[in-house]
């Protein structure tokens, strides 16, 4: 009994050991991002390491803002208007047609949702070309709502929503009837403000999707008015000069954001993980 | 189906009308998603394959038509076939080293008492961060080549010269930083979808296992929680496998050079970076449509391999 | 005006499909006051410092001579090329552009020709491999802004301390870049590829090869192979600096001492010689051996229109101020910042910058030994040769069937081109 329990003990530090070690290891690029985000570039490629600056220079943050070739400021209006916007429309558009496929008797409407379903299966690898043909034909190139649009229309959220509204308790559906409510009234009244949930959940996943995709903004942002953050970032890689300290104070700046959402949203991030897992 | 009562003629109506109303409601709620999804979804393919089959140089549209001679000139491009060589090492690698390793820390964080959501935490957190920034963090400071990135420093310790990790073909460092990227962004991710499904599993299986004496934690793994993890375990490979094949973000950022400069892409050179250079540096828009296909057609063949070795469970599929 | 019925079925479309979307992007590019007429212009980034200020000042200048007209001016970092390719593809894309003319850009009709901008004088006085450059069919295309060229920088110092002699043939080089191989300093930075953009051209060049000559792609010989062989012998040496901060076009790999030699443009020369005063020494790509040349690739901006625009007048007149009339901001964009070889031969003369030892030499090198691809040469066949040039020296493929390889690829290409 007594050995077994040493032997616990053991298994139990052990694990400790093992997990905070890699936990070490995963926060790693946050603090390197920190530290060369607060030292000037001569300090950041000297030979000589420097765990944390004496006196950190935060005034990279302001420069960053500054420099003519950074266009920081652009990238992080245009990131929050498209985050914001694909938030927004998808989930109203998302959960309205959830909701016809869920609860409006509808001849063929089973149909209509196996096509639905049918889109997952496409990659964005074989629509990304034509898409920009698309849009460059109806002027959506160099264009935030050009980058916006696609993302708004998500099979996934519309199966997501459609099998949330399927559960829903049909008494407090025939009681809004008998109130008068009609498929409107219902869907206003009644599912909506019981959707808060999954919104939340579908929500924040679109908006880090948003937030982070850079493939379909890299195609269709070419005129720097038109970038997102991380556009701006990238070009930090590829550009002429390189300034080290203001590319990772754009880093901090551009990952902060997500980093307080996924701390104070946790609950709702997990839950949307699960989501997309195919579990509900 | 029968109208028995008075006023047969008003009931009628009034179905109409109600028929009318439910038909008209479902049209306008589905309306803005179904317009949406026909313009970004059908537009585009049968955009793209008339794009495929067509000369489309410096131009958007089809219409030049030359039969599949893109399929068959891409086909023969040791370029292109060198890509999807490329892509399906990176797929067997990422794919069953991402599932291992968040099934495994699942199963560690699951079973610590205090400090969970700590730890849970901060395996999650890297999921926030995109494949740009952490590129970025990769290859300028982490993997730096030169004597100030991160990893020469700590070899520089043991007394070791600095390594270019990222232009160096053999041997294959960049495989390491490119491998290490993705790790570092997803696994969190399947993790807590793994965590969820593990708080799913009856405590009873357990101690009814504890009564047949199974005690050992690999005789538990592998009989109650790796079969109740099935479902799980086959959508996240598919999850995986999928994006796997979709890389981009950090094969352009990481190895990537720039107008003046070629950079270190033809190292590994996923498809979709051939795609884009083939449509958007190389303007043949009919040769990338066609490339797109090709992706395609073998991203569907490994996923049926995998659901055929696998079981596609009651899995779907996310984006 | 862009015709308006098309206008209004776009914007019909926008606002049908895309309510949300449209507005919340609220500002639309299109000019709502239409007093002003306002050109848009497209720079790839120029790393110099007041380069900016400067191509915006010019705008500025033209608009005080032209109130009715206003330039925008879209500084571009990162990938140019391809995204100044894919803005042509569209309705909205730049009226002034600077670009290298390819003979795809004036068979999809995205440029206007610029004959008449031209006197008979500005002809003569314009250097004439750059016309030549930027003709097709016999009709011009684009208006020089400036020469680039490239050359091999060096500290005078180092290599007498090291008994090193300026190479005069690739191998003298790779024995030189051995010799200066120190623990903590490479002998030689061709850029973080290893060279393989920035000797792409360079190399069999150097060994008196070419690459597409009268519609033929030539460059399928032993000479191109032992050329890039060499790149690969190079890069295995262990005198090649890799993994730099910066690229082969910034030098401070050089200033900073990472390298004792490093392969850059004639742009970067004031920066480089204000740090390293009269120790800086420079050549030209030295012969590939004693049958070749040496060797320096004739590069620069052009100036073109965008003949899908609705104002391609304009945008003419303004190419014409700026670029072939205004001899003082051609000036000052030559030689204010970084330092190019104007285009103009008399201002080429006329430069007192261009008169000190080294930009001397580089200007007459440029004229005896600079090189160039036509106009049809493009992108996909440059991404051909760069991928057979990777293969070889990162990934040690066989360099004669890679060569080949590369060959067969270009032929396809400019098959698709010519038919």
């Amino acid at each position: 009994m007594r050995a077994r329990s040493t032997q616990e003990k053991i298994a139990v530090v052990s694990r400790y050991i093992v997990l905070s070690l890699l936990a070490v290891i995963f926060l790693l690029p946050f603090y390197l991002i920190v530290r060369n985000a607060l030292m000037s570039d001569s300090q950041i490629t000297s030979s000589h390491w420097v765990w944390f600056p004496v006196h950190p220079h935060w005034h990279n943050f302001v420069s960053l803002f500054h420099d003519p070739d950074a266009f920081m400021y652009e990238g992080l209006k245009n990131s929050a208007l498209i985050a914001f916007g694909t938030l927004i429309l998808q989930m109203l558009f998302s959960s309205m047609a959830g909701y016809a496929l869920a609860r409006i008797p509808m001849r063929g409407s089973n149909i209509i949702f196996f096509l639905i379903l049918g889109t997952l299966m496409i990659p964005s690898a074989v629509t990304f070309v034509p898409t920009f043909a698309l849009m460059a034909t109806i002027g959506g190139v160099n264009t935030v709502w050009g980058i916006l649009t696609p993302g708004v229309f998500s099979a996934f959220s519309i199966f997501l929503f459609r099998q949330f509204y399927l559960r829903f308790p049909d008494e407090i559906e025939e009681a809004g009837k008998l109130d008068g409510l009609g498929y409107f009234g219902i869907y206003w009244r009644l599912l909506l403000p019981n959707s808060v949930s999954i919104m939340m959940a579908l929500g924040i996943l679109a908006f880090v999707g948003s937030w982070n995709n850079f493939l379909w903004p890299l195609v269709i942002g070419q005129d720097p008015s038109a970038w997102t953050v991380q556009i701006v970032l990238s070009t930090f890689l590829t550009a002429q000069t390189v300034h080290l300290h203001e590319l990772f104070a754009a880093t901090a700046v551009a990952v902060a954001p997500l980093i307080v959402i996924f701390l104070f949203m946790q609950r709702y991030i997990m839950e949307g993980a699960k989501f997309s897992s195919g579990k509900e | 189906m029968s109208v028995t009562h008075q006023n047969p003629e008003t009931r009628v109506k009034e179905r109409n009308k109600s028929h009318l109303r439910t038909t008209l409601s479902f049209w306008a709620f589905m309306a803005p998603a179904l317009i949406g999804l026909i313009l970004f979804m059908g537009v585009p393919i049968i955009w793209g394959f008339l794009l495929s089959l067509s000369h489309a140089q410096n131009t958007i549209h089809f219409g030049h038509f030359i039969g599949i001679r893109n399929y068959t000139d891409l086909l023969t491009d040791p370029e292109f076939l060198n890509s999807l060589y490329t892509i399906v090492i990176f797929t067997l690698f990422i794919v069953p080293i991402t599932f291992v390793f968040s099934l495994w820390l699942a199963l560690m964080v699951n079973k610590v008492g205090r400090g969970k959501a700590f730890f849970r935490t901060v395996f999650f957190i890297p999921t926030a961060v995109s494949y740009a920034a952490a590129s970025l963090i990769w290859r300028m400071s982490l993997f730096n080549g030169t004597a100030f990135g991160f990893v020469n420093h700590l070899t520089a310790l043991f007394g070791m010269s600095p390594i270019a990790w990222i232009g160096t073909a053999s041997p294959p460092w960049y495989w390491l930083v490119l491998v290490t990227v993705r790790i570092w962004l997803q696994v969190g991710f399947y993790m807590i979808i793994f965590l969820a499904a593990l708080q799913e599993i009856p405590h009873s299986l357990y101690e009814a296992a504890a009564m047949d004496g199974a005690t050992g934690g690999w005789q538990v793994l592998r009989y109650i929680t790796l079969p109740q993890l099935r479902a799980t375990s086959v959508s996240i490979l598919l999850l995986c496998l999928i994006a796997a094949f979709q890389a981009f973000d950090e094969f352009y950022n990481i190895l990537g050079g720039s107008g003046a400069s070629s950079g270190n892409i033809g190292l590994a050179r996923p498809p979709l970076v051939y795609i884009y250079s083939i449509a958007l540096s190389s303007q043949d828009f009919g040769m990338g449509a066609a490339g797109g296909f090709i992706l395609t057609a073998l991203i569907v063949m490994f996923t049926v391999v995998q659901g055929k070795l696998f079981g596609f469970g009651e899995s779907r599929e996310g984006k | 005006m862009s015709s308006f019925q098309q206008l209004s079925r776009r914007e019909l479309l926008k606002v049908f499909t895309f309510a949300g979307g449209a507005m919340l992007a609220g500002c639309s590019d299109k000019n709502p006051n239409g007093t002003k007429l306002t050109l848009t212009q497209w720079y790839h980034e120029y790393g110099e410092k007041g380069t900016f200020q400067a191509v915006q000042h010019y705008a500025r200048e033209y608009s005080l001579l032209n109130p009715h007209i206003a330039v925008r001016v879209v500084w571009v970092p990162g990938d140019y090329g391809t995204k100044l390719a894919t803005a042509l593809l569209t309705p909205d894309g730049p009226d002034v552009f600077e670009d290298q003319l390819t003979e795809a850009m004036v068979s999809a009709g995205q440029v206007a020709p610029l004959d008449d901008l031209f006197t008979p004088e500005d002809l003569k006085d314009f250097n004439a491999k750059d016309i030549a450059l930027n003709s097709v069919g016999g009709k011009i295309y684009g208006v020089k802004e400036i020469d680039d060229m490239q050359l091999l920088y060096f500290r005078k110092s180092v290599l007498k301390a090291a008994g090193v002699k300026p190479p005069t043939t690739m191998d003298e080089l790779i024995a030189a870049a051995h010799a200066l191989t120190t623990p903590t300093r490479k002998g030689i930075f061709l850029g973080n590829d290893g060279g393989v953009t920035a000797l792409l051209t360079v190399l069999p060049w150097s060994a008196g090869s070419d690459f597409l000559v009268d519609n033929r792609i030539v460059f399928n010989n032993p000479r191109t192979v032992a050329s890039y062989e060499k790149l690969l012998e190079l890069n295995q040496s262990g005198s090649l600096l890799m993994g730099a901060p910066t690229d082969w076009w910034d030098p401070s790999s050089l200033t900073q001492g990472l390298a004792a030699m490093q392969w850059c443009g004639l742009w970067a020369y004031p920066k480089i010689h204000s740090i390293l005063g009269d120790d800086l020494g420079a050549i030209i790509w030295p012969a590939f051996d004693n049958a070749g040349v040496p060797v320096t690739s004739l590069g620069g901006w052009t100036a073109m229109v965008n003949a899908q625009r609705p104002y391609v007048e304009e945008a003419k007149k303004f190419v014409k101020w700026l670029w072939i009339d205004n001899l003082k901001d051609q000036l000052d964009w030559c030689v204010g910042y970084g330092f190019h070889v104007p285009p103009r031969l008399s201002l080429a003369k006329r430069a007192p910058q261009l008169s000190a030892p080294i930009p001397a030499y580089a200007v007459k090198a440029l004229g005896k030994y600079g090189q160039a691809t036509p106009p049809l040469w493009n992108a996909a066949m440059t991404s051909d040769l760069t991928n057979s040039l990777t293969n070889i020296v990162k990934l040690g493929h066989n360099a004669a069937r890679s060569v080949s390889n590369a060959a067969t690829q270009c032929t396809r290409e400019l098959n698709r081109e010519l038919e």
